[in-house]
């Protein structure tokens, strides 16, 4: 299991470190309509984003939590947050071209640049701008576009207008105004009609400012009959106050495409994660998430599947690992507009050494649907006495338009498990490592290779010095 | 309507509106005096029980649609301040009984609540308002604390096993008016008892008029050893608003099986619990609903395993029919250091109408970690195969649908351990079924 703390604890959380970085750009702390002026200015956009910026800023304000969402009322100080830090001019499409000490940073991470020969295309953020993107001649040549989200608004206005925001406007909750008003950076993917992008595209975020919020924003943009695999990873150092990263992700998953999404989410401990991410599933689409959990101090994060077109089908395959001082919560929405759709949720939880993980889900049936079929299965493994762990699933079924099935279920490592393996003269320890890994077996063997091995040898190292 | 906008717009309720939705109340019947005339004739403990509950429904604001367990229902039908004098003497008659001279002889009591008080005030007094407390913010429990008159006490002293069912009837009648019976069980060490209560009655000519507010609540002590078997119907006539609150609490090896059944009414809210207090205690809670027409039922349940080495069990069915609305939700918490709990919650839902809505959340929330705790629900319709294995055998779609339906609700039926109150609840079933 997970990480940050942990690991920091036995000095293991690698991604811990953070680097003095010449700034480029910074706004002082604090929420103010001049911020969102002075970043219209820097990146030049055009008007319509500016005027979208300040209202989603007064949305911001306005809007209160949604009245389900359990803490989080005083525990962010927004005024005491910086909102625009860059340590870059532009991004760069060469990695030689990306200055030299935040080269160094990513070499520290292991995005190195041997990584990208694996990958179609690679992205790396740091603070609020896009430091690298680049893509594959090939994908390139068939019309793959892998942008920062910036750079999609400069170079593809049409696609961009037409997508940007219709999948969670401002108004959607208080974090995705809050984005909406600062966003910089994160993706921007558009995948031609019938393009099989095989090779995932790659971005990862890296916050190395201190009380720092992050606002990366990612547009997908499927066309009929094509696929995308788009992976992102995160990290952020460890210091003694808080940081936020609110992204905004929109994904249109056209008619008969394919989009998987993975995220492999590691901040420290001091980051508040509250993240939207959605898909709009068209006619006979097929939307994936993977969603890892292992870091930061709370997550709040429901990747969801909006079925707008007849015949869609999507997942949400969900990992948790809540770990000493984290909040994993975690969970999945699925919402039916349209009918013969179907759906399936698995999530998986981990929580240890006081953490806690909660499971949120929505299942909702709205007219025209019919004939819809939902399945969800959470299932959650709870280690020692000190942590918690919640299931929290709401399914609302208007008419007879759907077959929804839930089930959750919570155990402990279970005394005949481990008797059985140590029988066999397995130590104690590595049967514990043993039965967690089968129990989150199905859903990191669906994660690409080299992330589902990273995520095994966190588990392993968090066994360490667990039973006792 | 264009779908996208469809999505921002289901919650998308301003605080505005929210605000004009919240309903003032101008309480007239209820009323500060109106609690102390109650009151006249209580001793001190119980005066200020009521008046400690008439300030915790002061303080409370009405629930409105913008309250996460209330989002399915508008509680504007329901006229507080058209509502006549509250006494329950007036509005609800109960027929208690059997109790057989030999069980009386034993110590054994079963009484309305206004002798209980007089005759048997030490015992009352250490129990009532102990589980429902007055400070306890729930608006209609704390309405129903104030007011409450009528109702039932049963008493079992220690060891005394009572074989037959005990049985108490609360009919409601009147037009306009509200109704309050409290119920007080007490099932001391090693004692054993079948209670069958009945909430029925209520405006018989149709859903016309100022709805009848109906608010009980149900105070179960199951001590040591005590084994208490509980059924509860409740068939209300149309145009009532009910709300019912019922708790157990259960000490160590004691066990309560519960079946409810819920079928009248134009509006409920029931919230059962059950509280895990002692080692060995176990809790069956089973729950049957038929709705139809525009019949809005809220049910909120609560396995709270306070102890560890518990077992509770727990299956709510309900058929929806036309228009109707059900919205449930079930939690399971478990409590630090309450290791050997085994917790399992189902909620199967039955939907035959595209008009109606269905609304489930199972809800755990777990802080120990030797333990087994599961749920599912399901939201689903008849299955094609069975209603064509059915129709093959010659029968009609009506009576194939009918058959299905009631052995969706057989396994709810099969908990009562009494043969009479059993074909009781299934003929309320049949009838509601059938059309």
């Amino acid at each position: 299991m997970s990480t940050a703390s942990d690991q920091l604890l036995r000095g293991q959380y690698k991604e811990g470190f953070h680097d003095d970085l010449k700034i480029v750009h910074k706004v002082p702390k604090g929420l103010s309509h001049d911020v969102v002026d002075y970043m219209c200015d820097v990146k030049d956009e055009p008007r319509w984003m500016r005027d979208f910026r300040h209202r989603s800023l007064d949305l911001f304000l306005k809007q209160g939590l949604p009245a389900w969402l359990p803490g989080l009322r005083d525990e962010i100080d927004y005024n005491e947050m910086t909102y625009y830090v860059s340590p870059v001019e532009k991004s760069a499409r060469r990695w030689e071209d990306v200055p030299a000490e935040i080269r160094r940073t990513y070499d520290k991470l292991g995005i190195a640049k041997e990584e990208q020969k694996l990958l179609g295309g690679l992205g790396a953020q740091i603070d609020s701008e896009m430091a690298y993107h680049n893509i594959q001649e090939t994908l390139a040549k068939q019309g793959v576009v892998f942008l920062s989200c910036d750079d999609g608004l400069r170079q593809y206005p049409e696609i961009f207008r037409e997508h940007f925001s219709k999948a969670i406007p401002p108004e959607d909750n208080k974090f995705a105004a809050l984005n909406s008003a600062f966003w910089s950076g994160g993706s921007f993917v558009y995948i031609p009609k019938g393009v099989k992008c095989d090779i995932p595209l790659s971005v990862y975020f890296r916050i190395n400012a201190e009380q720092f919020g992050q606002f990366e924003r990612t547009l997908i943009v499927v066309d009929d009959g094509a696929f995308c695999h788009y992976v992102e990873g995160c990290s952020a150092p460890v210091y003694t106050t808080n940081s936020l990263h609110s992204a905004v992700v929109e994904i249109f998953v056209k008619d008969r495409a394919r989009c998987r999404y993975t995220t492999i989410q590691n901040w420290s401990t001091d980051v508040y994660n509250l993240v939207t991410k959605r898909a709009f599933l068209y006619k006979s689409a097929v939307m994936e998430w993977v969603d890892g959990n292992l870091g930061s101090k709370r997550t709040v994060k429901y990747p969801s599947c909006y079925f707008m077109g007849e015949g869609g089908h999507g997942e949400v395959l969900s990992l948790a690992s809540a770990d000493k001082g984290m909040w994993q919560d975690a969970g999945a929405k699925m919402v039916f507009y349209a009918p013969n759709c179907t759906g399936r949720i698995n999530s998986k939880s981990i929580s240890g050494h006081g953490g806690r993980a909660s499971y949120r889900g929505l299942v909702q049936v709205n007219p025209p649907a019919g004939n819809c079929r939902v399945q969800v299965n959470c299932d959650a493994l709870i280690l020692d006495e000190r942590s918690r762990t919640d299931t929290y699933p709401t399914m609302e079924v208007d008419g007879d338009l759907a077959t929804v099935e839930h089930e959750a279920s919570v155990s402990n490592v279970s005394e005949e498990q481990l008797f059985y393996l140590m029988s066999r003269g397995v130590k104690k320890e590595d049967a514990v490592s043993m039965i967690v890994n089968g129990f989150i077996e199905p859903i990191v063997k669906e994660l690409p290779m080299e992330f589902a091995v990273e995520i095994n040898r966190l588990i392993n190292l968090q066994m360490e010095g667990s039973v006792g | 309507m264009n779908p996208v906008a469809a999505v921002h717009d289901r919650r998308g309720e301003s605080a505005l509106t929210a605000r004009r939705r919240r309903i003032r109340i101008m309480t007239n019947a209820f009323s500060r005096q109106t609690v102390e005339a109650i009151a006249s004739g209580d001793p001190p403990w119980l005066r200020s029980q009521r008046l400690a509950a008439w300030q915790t429904f002061e303080k409370l604001p009405l629930p409105t649609m913008r309250d996460v367990e209330w989002q399915r229902f508008d509680l504007r039908a329901l006229k507080l301040d058209k509502i006549g004098v509250p006494d329950s003497h007036a509005t609800i008659s109960e027929k208690l009984g059997p109790l057989a001279p030999e069980l009386a002889r034993k110590g054994v009591v079963l009484c309305d609540m206004r002798t209980a008080i007089a005759k048997h005030a030490d015992i009352v007094r250490e129990y009532l308002g102990k589980s429902i407390a007055p400070g306890e913010p729930r608006k209609f429990a704390a309405l129903h604390g104030a007011f409450w008159k009528t109702g039932t006490f049963l008493y079992v002293p220690s060891g005394v096993k009572i074989a037959d069912p005990l049985e108490a009837a609360h009919e409601f009648s009147g037009h306009g008016v509200a109704g309050f019976p409290h119920t007080l069980v007490v099932l001391e060490p090693g004692a054993e008892a079948t209670l069958v209560q009945k909430f029925i009655g209520g405006p018989q000519d149709g859903a016309n008029g100022v709805p009848n507010i109906h608010a009980s609540g149900t105070e179960l002590f199951v001590k040591e050893g005590a084994h208490l078997h509980y059924v509860s119907l409740q068939n209300f006539a149309p145009n009532v608003f009910d709300f019912t609150l019922k708790r157990a609490h259960v000490a160590r090896d004691a066990e309560i099986d519960w079946v409810l059944g819920m079928f009248g009414a134009s509006f409920q809210r029931y919230d059962v619990e059950c509280v895990m207090e002692g080692e060995g205690g176990t809790s069956f809670m089973y729950a049957a609903a038929v709705l139809d027409d525009h019949q809005q039922f809220g049910q909120f349940t609560r396995q709270h395993h306070k102890t560890g080495n518990t077992v509770s069990d727990l299956m709510f069915k309900n058929v929806l029919r036309d228009s109707a609305v059900s919205s449930y939700a079930g939690m399971i918490r478990v409590e630090k250091n309450a290791n050997g709990t085994n917790a399992y919650q189902a909620n199967r839902n039955l939907v035959l109408s595209d008009k109606a809505r269905c609304d489930t959340k199972p809800i755990l929330e777990i802080e120990s970690n030797q333990l087994r705790c599961t749920h599912g629900a399901t939201v689903g319709r008849l299955e094609e195969q069975q209603l064509f294995y059915l129709r093959s055998r010659g029968l009609t779609e009506g009576q194939a649908r009918d058959v299905l339906i009631e052995a969706f609700l057989d396994p709810v039926l099969a908990r009562i351990q009494v043969e009479s109150v059993q074909k009781e609840f299934a003929e309320l079933v049949h009838r509601k079924v059938v059309r």
